[in-house]
């Protein structure tokens, strides 16, 4: 795909998805009934719930996707594709470990705790991180490449780890209430503006990888071109 | 892409404004005393929380924005 067609699509995708954040915003203030038992901090899920199925789940998806499709191929669109995805994935996985401690705080009387979901992924944010220091330690550009795929792929091994820890371990971190075998226990108001922000913001995430991916490509064909001119 | 740069920033300019219109709704709570102080925290936290979220999100799509105009024009030159 050329740099245009990525760039017109990553527009409409993130214009989408900022409309419907839009969208998102006024259902949490104006439509949504507060939760019975938390009260106003429960509002915290609309974001901290969609943040993290788009950082942990989407992102990392396709970064470990195309991680493994790297180190099989060695297609370098497709490491491009994982540095797109990965930064994605690092900003919606800190607006998650920034909102979860702020509703942690009213909730349980604390803004951080050891449990296993969180401390899975904390862990997740510094597997983000090293895949991109991984990348700039070597020397040789290409075996940072690889090496970070490899970086991506064991992170991925994170995910379902974090999605079980609820189930698996005593946890003070609620278990799902909408990705969980049989239909949401979601009052329908709550149901519907969680569905809104989960698609708001996966149709942002995919507007800005395509952006992302883009400016990727683009980076590395003016390197190349430098490189060219040198010699 | 400038006018793209200049949607984009018009957008999370105005997500950030009903961000804080909605701040008003707090009011509901008993402010002066410290029943009121305790009433307001969880909507305080949540405004916090939705700032935040909204601050690096839109912070990401500005950044990106701005990269990838500087880049195409520098491909461009």
């Amino acid at each position: 795909m050329s740099i245009s067609k990525l760039r017109r699509w990553g527009l409409i995708l993130a214009s989408l998805g900022i409309l419907g954040i839009l969208v998102l915003q006024a259902l949490v203030f104006f439509w949504v009934p507060t939760e019975a038992t938390q009260g106003i901090i429960q509002m915290i899920f609309y974001v901290h719930v969609p943040a993290a199925i788009v950082g942990l789940y989407v992102a990392f998806g396709i970064l470990a996707l195309t991680s493994v499709l790297y180190l099989w191929l060695g297609d370098d669109k497709l490491d491009q594709a994982g540095v797109a995805a990965a930064e994605g994935g690092m900003v919606f996985t800190t607006v998650v470990l920034l909102t979860g401690p702020l509703w942690g705080k009213i909730a349980w009387g604390t803004y951080w705790t050891w449990d296993p979901r969180l401390t899975l992924t904390l862990l997740l944010w510094f597997i983000y991180l090293g895949y991109f220091l991984v990348r700039a330690s070597t020397q040789n550009p290409e075996r940072g490449k690889r090496f970070a795929a490899v970086v991506g792929i064991v992170g991925a091994l994170d995910i379902p780890l974090i999605h079980m820890s609820v189930l698996w371990f005593r946890s003070l971190h609620p278990g799902p209430v909408v990705m969980k075998p049989g239909s949401p226990t979601l009052a329908p108001q709550m149901l519907t503006t969680f569905m809104v922000g989960m698609f708001s913001f996966i149709l942002l995430f995919l507007g800005l990888f395509a952006l992302r991916f883009a400016l990727e490509i683009a980076s590395r064909t003016a390197a190349t071109r430098a490189r060219a001119a040198q010699t | 892409m400038h006018r793209a740069l200049r949607f984009f920033s018009r957008l999370t300019l105005l997500v950030l404004l009903s961000a804080a219109l909605a701040l008003p709704a707090a009011a509901q709570a008993l402010p002066g005393t410290d029943l009121g102080a305790e009433t307001l925290r969880p909507y305080h936290f949540v405004f916090l929380a939705y700032a935040l979220a909204w601050i690096l999100v839109f912070g990401w799509v500005v950044s990106v924005a701005r990269r990838l105009a500087r880049l195409e024009k520098h491909l461009e030159d």
